[in-house]
């Protein structure tokens, strides 16, 4: 793609300003959302609580589908918060994307991936962390060499191919959809009236067809995590 | 686009990877504060107070049949009980019954009895009565016809005085 992007350097990082900002939107968008919808919390549920409730037993059945045994209720409201913000952020890129003066400013931010990576540190971070912390260090490093010793490399591996295969899953499904929808854009507007009409079916299938893979992927990526989280917290 | 991939390329934006996990963290934190917290905990009272609901209907289903149990019970008592008691009445006014007719009869045959020997004794009495003045009677007419010489006159004046005193004394 030939997005331009601007970049700000802070702090010896450098931050591309459209990832950020849509990031922050998205997080806003989803904070917005859960705040609306929770405003009057009552024992008899209104419509607003029923569709929350409804999100969180969702993605509740997520963490139970990986931790049937209920040690899964601490990671309830991790897996609530991811699905919401990527799916958002899936959603994002559809619905708005700006661009002034030639530089992006407003897109999907799974579009990069960056931020799936970053998305990725947080659920492996977490399940290390859980698991030094339920078999102790000495416990957590044994446990890659099981079942048996010579695993070692292959678990070693697998804890590299778990976090790029989660992080870029998620970045090549919406990259993808958006590179397509740009492909489209172009063609409407390579020859004139003719391409512009046949161009309109294919635009709203594709973007119909792009919601729903944002859609299955903030499910996949929530799925995901929370299987890997779940293997690094029992013992083959 | 690739280039973003490869370490010390000169794009290569590590910062957003840092902006992301710190405003994912953030937002966490507020969903949890403003949202999830509030939400879970009345979803938890929820199941609670169903799950109580559901116990306490269960303990109430319970009891209810008992008491119908104790009520179906009561009832089939009280139904032999009003047995008893009508069968009691029958019995006891049969008895009452059958005293008042044996009063009643030995009474009306007391007071027929009573009736017949006043009736004999008044008879008796009359009969007395009826022998003494014919006694006396006899007795007049016969110092009557001695004191007197009868002819025609005297025997109707003799008659008649007769007649008149047994009127008199008839209605005496």
């Amino acid at each position: 793609m030939d997005d331009k992007y601007k970049f700000i350097d802070f702090l010896g990082l450098r931050f591309n300003v459209a990832n950020d900002l849509s990031v922050l939107i998205s997080a806003i968008l989803v904070f917005i959302l859960v705040f609306a919808l929770s405003r009057k919390i009552t024992m008899r549920p209104g419509k607003a609580q029923n569709v929350l409730e409804w999100m969180i037993d969702f993605t509740n059945s997520i963490v139970k589908s990986a931790m049937p045994d209920g040690s899964g209720r601490r990671f309830n409201l991790y897996a609530f918060v991811l699905f919401l913000f990527i799916f958002v952020s899936n959603q994002l890129g559809l619905i708005i994307q700006v661009k002034v003066g030639g530089f992006t400013y407003v897109k999907s931010p799974t579009t990069n991936p960056l931020i799936t990576m970053g998305l990725a540190t947080i659920s492996l971070l977490l399940s290390h962390y859980y698991a030094v912390k339920k078999f102790g260090f000495g416990g957590y490093l044994s446990n890659y060499a099981r079942p048996v010793k010579f695993l070692l490399p292959i678990n070693l591996l697998e804890e590299f191919t778990n976090f790029l295969t989660l992080s870029l899953r998620l970045y090549g499904n919406i990259f993808a959809g958006e590179v397509l929808l740009a492909l489209i854009g172009t063609v409407a507007k390579s020859v004139g009236a003719v391409t512009f009409v046949a161009a309109i079916p294919l635009a709203m299938v594709w973007q119909g067809f792009s919601v729903f893979i944002g859609a299955i992927q903030a499910y996949v990526f929530t799925t995901l995590s929370m299987v890997y989280i779940s293997r690094k917290l029992e013992q083959e | 686009m690739a280039g973003l991939l490869v370490l010390g390329a000169n794009q290569v934006a590590l910062g957003d990877m840092l902006f992301v996990l710190v405003s994912f963290i953030i937002l966490a934190l507020a969903v949890k504060h403003f949202a999830w917290g509030p939400i879970t905990k009345m979803m938890d009272a929820r199941s609670e107070k169903i799950t109580g609901d559901l116990d306490y209907a269960d303990q109430e289903r319970a009891r209810a049949k008992k008491l119908a149990q104790e009520r179906e019970d009561a009832l089939k008592n009280s139904r032999a009980e009003a047995v008893g008691i009508v069968n009691k009445a029958k019995e006891s006014g049969e008895t009452q019954k059958k005293s008042i007719l044996t009063e009643a009869h030995g009474e009306a045959e007391e007071v027929r009895q009573r009736a017949k020997s006043d009736a004999d004794k008044a008879k008796q009495d009359a009969m007395a009565g009826a022998q003494k003045d014919i006694a006396n009677l006899s007795l007049e007419i016969a110092s009557k016809v001695i004191s007197k010489e009868l002819n025609a006159d005297d025997q109707k004046s003799l008659i008649d005085s007769y007649i008149k005193e047994l009127t008199v004394n008839e209605t005496k």
